[in-house]
């Protein structure tokens, strides 16, 4: 009786060696790999969309209330490449790229940190936002409307109340 | 024999108030001195299978906790859900155990994470919380705290349970790592020479708490992300089975196209964890030549995946209302071709492979099952139809595409672990069929809903036919855009206790194909870990798992 097996040794010497010398050549990730993500520190404005978005927190914020400073931290220990932030970052700031090579011998490499200046409130004079996003926001607001950006948000809505009452008034 | 929709429901009509909550999918509140009565009708007159028990802590809502029995109707396409309200003091309600034993596990987690007594269970003794966790504290409940818990258990407030006496035969400790599946569980098996005469498992040593996670952190759009990591090889069907529950609560529509997408991906995924099953199973009879080639067939899938999703594995490509990517034209004809040359070459390796004699001595009429015992345990997806019954979501209980499609479900009589191969091997190239019709008929249209609003407290039902079998998600919607209570009931844990039922009177060299026959995937069916466990807390157990093997 013919045996499958001549069958299946024939295959197997057909196929040969498929094993790749990684990592001693090369191997690329597709397009469209969902792979490291990076901020980009000239676009980012500091908006937190991407913090209140990302499921595991690898993105978090810290703010600096003396020196007026906003942080956007990035860890990749903690990343999961679901590129989520990338979907919801308004200036393309973060992106996921092709890269996976993420091993390194200093926890310092795993992190990525967006230090922005922030700007205070005219009345109050507290901290609210960075500069960037207020420009950011800036373009889409009305002229006549802009001056309200450079209120926090507490001293804003009490501002835009008294309007209010003024025309009900 | 009642048979009708119609019947039924007026059947459950007598027994409580009965409300849809979806589609085919309804709830019957009934009192718990007729649980029983209900449950063994649903199961056993009607040929409904038990599908899970979700235990829910609705004190907050309604002042009760509650219990849900799942069933399923297949001929009749239904989803009955047997609803409980448990008395907050007394907290006990009739167990359903005694008359369908696949109940068994689900009812002992309810008592763990909820504190449900349920009265004349056979063993109700701990499934999930370790041996030293502190009596009283049950961890699902609203009122406990991640947090809180922790601090409480890092100081050590614990009391040790008493474990049972070992038996007088002599004791082969397997795991809690499996020497081909690198998942941590543990069997004890008792032998008498060679035959095995008893066995015994402890899983669960892998609860990651992910159901509190979810229910406490995370948002509803996380909440796929992280069901998706349920799994560490059909993960996407979870993802799935989650965004369906939460979609089918909230009655939200999703796009034929997205459906599509959906459906394509699921069956890629089947076929690439089915060939890692062979896989698994030739390298364990110790057929290595036959592991290497479909593993590398295999990894044709894998890249396909990763072109269209961006990874191999974590797909990534749901939210509830829809999917995140397309598949443009050119994906499409790559997909197609890499079809064909995977079925070209199965066909080829595969087929003669399961002729051979190495595999068929040690496969045939070995680690039965009875379809008796399979209807007993409800057990589902590849292991029940090589038991003679024929189940599956995707015809039974259509969801994505499936109600699109042309396709057979493979059921096999002999109950050994040669039909569950060969419902596998049928089951890969009905996937391939599928996904050809799939990829050629896929619709133009949108890739979400339009409008993805999610009300709370709203039920819903997440199904789909993981490659290990029926995989079902519950989900109570929440407020502030979270879920209430998410209950992910993978296809092993109706599968694991199975295999106690098959070693039984097997040789000691068959135990690790049975056991792999079901293609256990212990995390899966290990959703939750409640807590990091402390390294002396693991000690605890292993010192004392292993010393009864001494
Ligand atoms: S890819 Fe996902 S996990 Fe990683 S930073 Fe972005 S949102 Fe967070
Ligand atoms: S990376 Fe984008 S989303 Fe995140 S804070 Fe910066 S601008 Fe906002």
């Amino acid at each position: 009786m013919k045996t499958p097996r001549i069958d299946i040794f024939k295959e197997a010497l057909k196929t040969g060696v498929v094993t790749k010398k990684y990592p001693f050549e090369p191997v690329e990730a597709p397009e469209g790999f969902r792979g490291k993500p990076s901020i980009d520190f000239e676009k980012c404005i500091g908006c937190e969309a991407c913090v209140n978005i990302c499921p595991p927190n690898a993105l978090s914020v810290e703010i600096d209330t003396k020196r007026g400073i906003k942080r956007v931290m990035l860890f990749l220990g903690r990343c999961i490449f679901c590129g989520r932030c990338q979907d919801v970052c308004p200036t393309e700031a973060i992106k996921l790229s092709r890269e996976f090579e993420l091993s390194s011998l200093n926890s310092k490499d795993l992190y990525q940190i967006v230090e922005l200046k922030m700007a205070k409130c005219k009345i109050c004079g507290r901290y609210y936002a960075t500069v960037r996003q207020i420009l950011f926001t800036a373009k889409n607001v009305p002229k006549d409307q802009r001056p309200l950006l450079l209120l926090c948000d507490e001293c804003r809505s009490k501002v835009s109340a008294k309007h209010i009452s003024y025309a009900r008034w | 024999m009642l048979t009708s929709i119609t019947e039924i429901l007026n059947l459950l009509k007598k027994y409580g108030k009965v409300e849809k909550i979806h589609k085919d999918t309804y709830v019957v509140e009934i009192s718990p001195g007729k649980v029983r009565e209900l449950c063994e009708i649903l199961h056993w007159k009607l040929n409904g299978h038990f599908s899970v028990t979700v235990g829910s802590d609705e004190r907050p809502v309604n002042g009760y906790f509650g219990v849900y029995h799942v069933f399923l109707l297949d001929k009749q396409k239904l989803s009955v859900i047997v609803h409980v309200k448990v008395n907050p003091v007394t907290l006990k309600i009739p167990s359903i155990t005694p008359i369908i034993p696949g109940a068994n596990w689900h009812e002992r987690e309810a008592h763990d994470f909820f504190g449900i007594f349920f009265e004349e269970h056979p063993n109700l003794e701990r499934l999930i919380l370790p041996y030293d966790w502190p009596e009283g504290i049950h961890p699902l409940r609203k009122d406990v705290n991640v947090r809180e818990l922790r601090y409480k258990l890092l100081k050590k407030e614990t009391g040790l349970v008493v474990e049972k006496k070992a038996e007088e035969e002599y004791i082969v400790p397997i795991g809690p790592y499996h020497p081909a599946l690198h998942e941590p569980e543990y069997f004890e098996l008792y032998v008498e020479g060679e035959k095995i005469v008893d066995a015994r498992y402890k899983g669960f040593h892998v609860h990651r708490g992910i159901e509190k996670v979810a229910e406490e952190r995370l948002t509803i759009n996380q909440v796929p992300f992280i069901a998706e990591r349920i799994c560490g090889i059909c993960g996407y069907t979870h993802n799935v089975a989650y965004c369906q529950a939460v979609e089918n609560a909230a009655r939200i529509d999703v796009p034929l196209r997205a459906k599509y997408i959906r459906s394509i991906l699921l069956e890629i995924e089947r076929v690439h964890s089915h060939l890692l099953w062979f896989g698994v199973l030739f390298h364990l009879l110790g057929f290595d030549t036959g592991f290497m080639m479909t593993w590398l067939v295999r990894e044709k899938i894998m890249d396909l995946a990763e072109i269209l999703t961006g990874n191999r594995k974590n797909y990534g490509m749901n939210l509830v209302g829809g999917v995140r990517r397309d598949i443009n034209e050119e994906k499409i004809k790559l997909s197609l071709e890499t079809l064909d040359y995977v079925e070209y070459k199965l066909r080829k390796i595969l087929d003669k492979m399961l002729k051979l004699k190495e595999i068929t001595s040690r496969t045939k009429e070995i680690g039965l099952l009875s379809r008796e015992e399979a209807r007993k345990l409800s057990v589902v997806g590849p292991v029940a139809r090589a038991s003679g019954i024929s189940t599956d979501v995707r015809r039974y209980h259509p969801y994505a595409a499936y109600s699109e499609l042309e396709f057979k479900v493979p059921v096999y009589d002999a109950g050994d672990v040669y039909s569950r191969a060969l419902v596998r091997y049928d089951e890969i190239f009905e996937s391939i069929s599928m996904l050809k019709q799939l990829l050629k008929n896929i619709p133009k249209g949108d890739l979400t809903a339009e409008n993805v609003k999610v009300p709370e407290y709203r039920k819903g039902l997440g199904l789909t036919e993981a490659p290990r079998g029926e995989n079902v998600h519950l989900v109570i919607t929440g407020r502030e855009n979270k879920v209430y209570r998410w209950r992910p009931r993978a296809p092993s844990y109706n599968n694991v206790p199975s295999t106690l039922v098959m070693l039984k009177g097997e040789k000691l060299a068959d135990a690790p194909a049975i056991i792999a026959s079901i293609d256990p995937c212990f995390s899966c069916t290990d959703h939750v870990v409640v807590i990091d466990v402390r390294t002396n807390v693991k000690q605890v157990l292993r010192l004392k798992e292993i010393a009864r093997g001494k």
